[in-house]
């Protein structure tokens, strides 16, 4: 497994547990795995609640017109620089 | 049977909209030409599977279907096995407007070409099949049940006066697609048989949602279901005013109903309904937890079964849930009777569930548990020595809807089996529940 950034362990975590993923044996994400689909099997339930948190922890709100969202969810990686280029907490 | 002459769209005035572009109107005029146009374009077979994301579109290709005297088949779920099942054993088409991934069927792309024609306003026979909904039986085949125009004009006209929306133009704002009973009802058939107007996109997060509210007139309805209100209620947003919400697949607790109204200062109507009959009465849950049928509808018992009878059914359905009725026009829900699991509008049983499930080499047993109706994720307990939770949970996404995937997933020795084989609710919750605790 690719090393994590600081970010992305944050992001990684915040998506165990926000999803409850330890309830399905997940206990670590590679940073370059796809999230939805045929990796981790995240769907559109949890794209909602992962907006929600990211909003919640990071101060800023996720909109589909957003040059591509799916490109932003693809990966922990990708969506530890999107909220690093979004983020308004500080 | 020839039946009556019905109008394809409640006219208006043509400037009227009938849906709503980003900020843009579209005028019923230009609607009805668009849908003449798509009959034109449409595959000459005798039901078309409309696949089309946009709302906008998905109105003119069944507007068009209806025109060419075509049925429009409502799949219970899109994933690609699921419609190439139904469209191989109907003779169907699939219509869509854009590229369906892992779909390895013809499907016609809908091209709007900005059909300048001025027809006149058409009639569609009450007769004419229009859609084919299906339900996921519980042996997993797709059932079949079949909603004549007649009865889809008829039905929607109750729910138009129910909700106050028959006179003047609302418009609306969903999260639903149109590609089930509660969407197709409750967007594209309020649009097109009453004076409202509906956006054509879907929008999904909680700024995409507070956003497409913004950009359209007063007064306005926002379409959802009990997953997307939580969602909203919890996002610290500045939400426009609305005249009501609608929601419908799973009842909501008090709870969130209450802080729905909060969020939005507007009341909260809830939809039931079920495939076989489509929607058939209302509740204001912070007001009366009774259900209200749609006027002229009536309940009637026969042994342990509820029926329903009224203007918009043909025979007399009995109803799936268990209910108990005073008067016959009010009702309490008292359970659901079906298995019938509806995530995000997407539906399936348990039974077809923990067949998939059984199915999967490695798995000796196993079974899928709804925990509890509004929370909606699903729970599996599994014996399966070989198997990690990863793996299994890869090899259950290869073929059930990615909303089914349950959480948790508890691996044991053996499932809570009483000496009949039966799998008592209680003792598969306590499971649950533990795991929950210890985790």
């Amino acid at each position: 497994m690719n090393p994590l950034s600081e970010i992305e362990q944050e992001v990684a975590d915040l998506i165990i547990s926000t999803l409850n993923l330890e309830d399905v044996g997940v206990t670590e994400i590679d940073p370059e795995a796809p999230l939805f689909r045929e990796g981790l099997g995240l769907d559109s339930i949890d794209a909602l609640e992962l907006a929600l948190a990211i909003s919640n922890r990071y101060g800023f709100q996720i909109k589909s017109d957003d040059d591509n969202t799916k490109q932003i969810f693809a990966s922990v990686r990708n969506l530890a620089r999107y909220i690093q280029q979004n983020r308004t907490d500080g | 049977m020839t039946g009556i002459a019905l109008p394809l769209i409640e006219t208006g005035t043509g400037d009227a909209p009938i849906a709503w572009h980003r900020e843009l109107p579209i005028s019923r005029r230009q609607f009805l030409a668009d849908a003449i146009d798509a009959a034109s374009q449409l595959p000459d077979t005798p039901r078309i599977v409309n696949l089309c994301v946009d709302r906008y579109h998905f109105m003119v290709g069944f507007a068009g279907a209806l025109l060419r005297g075509q049925t429009t088949l409502m799949p219970p779920s899109r994933a690609p096995d699921v419609i190439r099942e139904i469209a191989d054993e109907y003779g169907a088409s699939c219509l869509s407007d854009t590229l369906i991934e892992g779909l390895d069927l013809p499907t016609h792309q809908l091209c709007l070409r900005n059909s300048l024609a001025e027809p006149d306003w058409p009639f569609i026979s009450s007769t004419q099949p229009a859609v084919l909904a299906f339900t996921s039986g519980s042996t997993g085949r797709p059932q079949p049940n079949q909603k004549s125009w007649g009865q889809l004009v008829a039905g929607t006209h109750l729910a138009l006066r129910r909700f106050g929306i028959h006179e003047h133009t609302h418009h609306l704002v969903a999260t639903v697609p149109a590609q089930h009973m509660y969407g197709l009802e409750s967007t594209v058939l309020y649009a097109m048989l009453g004076p409202n107007a509906v956006l054509s996109g879907q929008p999904f997060y909680p700024e995409d949602i507070r956003a497409a509210l913004a950009h359209l007139p007063k007064p306005r309805v926002l379409v959802t279901t009990p997953i997307h209100l939580r969602a909203l209620t919890r996002a610290k947003l500045d939400w426009p005013e609305l005249d009501f919400l609608l929601c419908a697949t799973a009842p909501l607790d008090g709870t969130l109903a209450s802080t729905a109204e909060l969020t939005y200062k507007a009341p909260l109507h809830e939809i039931y309904g079920f495939t076989e009959a489509g929607a058939v009465a209302s509740r204001e849950p912070l007001r009366d937890q009774r259900w209200h049928l749609y006027e002229g509808m009536h309940l009637s018992k026969t042994g342990d079964d509820w029926q329903i009878s009224g203007p918009q059914l043909a025979q007399k359905k009995t109803l799936t849930d268990y209910v108990e009725s005073d008067d016959g026009v009010h009702f309490v829900l008292l359970g659901r009777r079906s298995e019938l699991i509806n995530i995000a509008g997407k539906r399936i049983t348990i039974g077809e569930l923990n067949h998939r499930l059984l199915s999967i080499p490695g798995v000796i047993d196993g079974c899928f548990v709804q925990p509890d109706p509004t929370r909606e994720r699903l729970a599996v307990l599994v014996v399966a020595p070989d198997l990690d939770e990863t793996i299994l949970i890869q090899l259950l996404a290869r073929c059930i809807d990615p909303v089914f995937l349950p959480r948790p997933l508890i691996k044991l020795a053996a499932l809570p089996r009483t000496d009949t084989g039966k799998l008592p609710r209680k003792a598969l919750l306590e499971l649950i529940d533990n795991v929950r605790l210890s985790a």
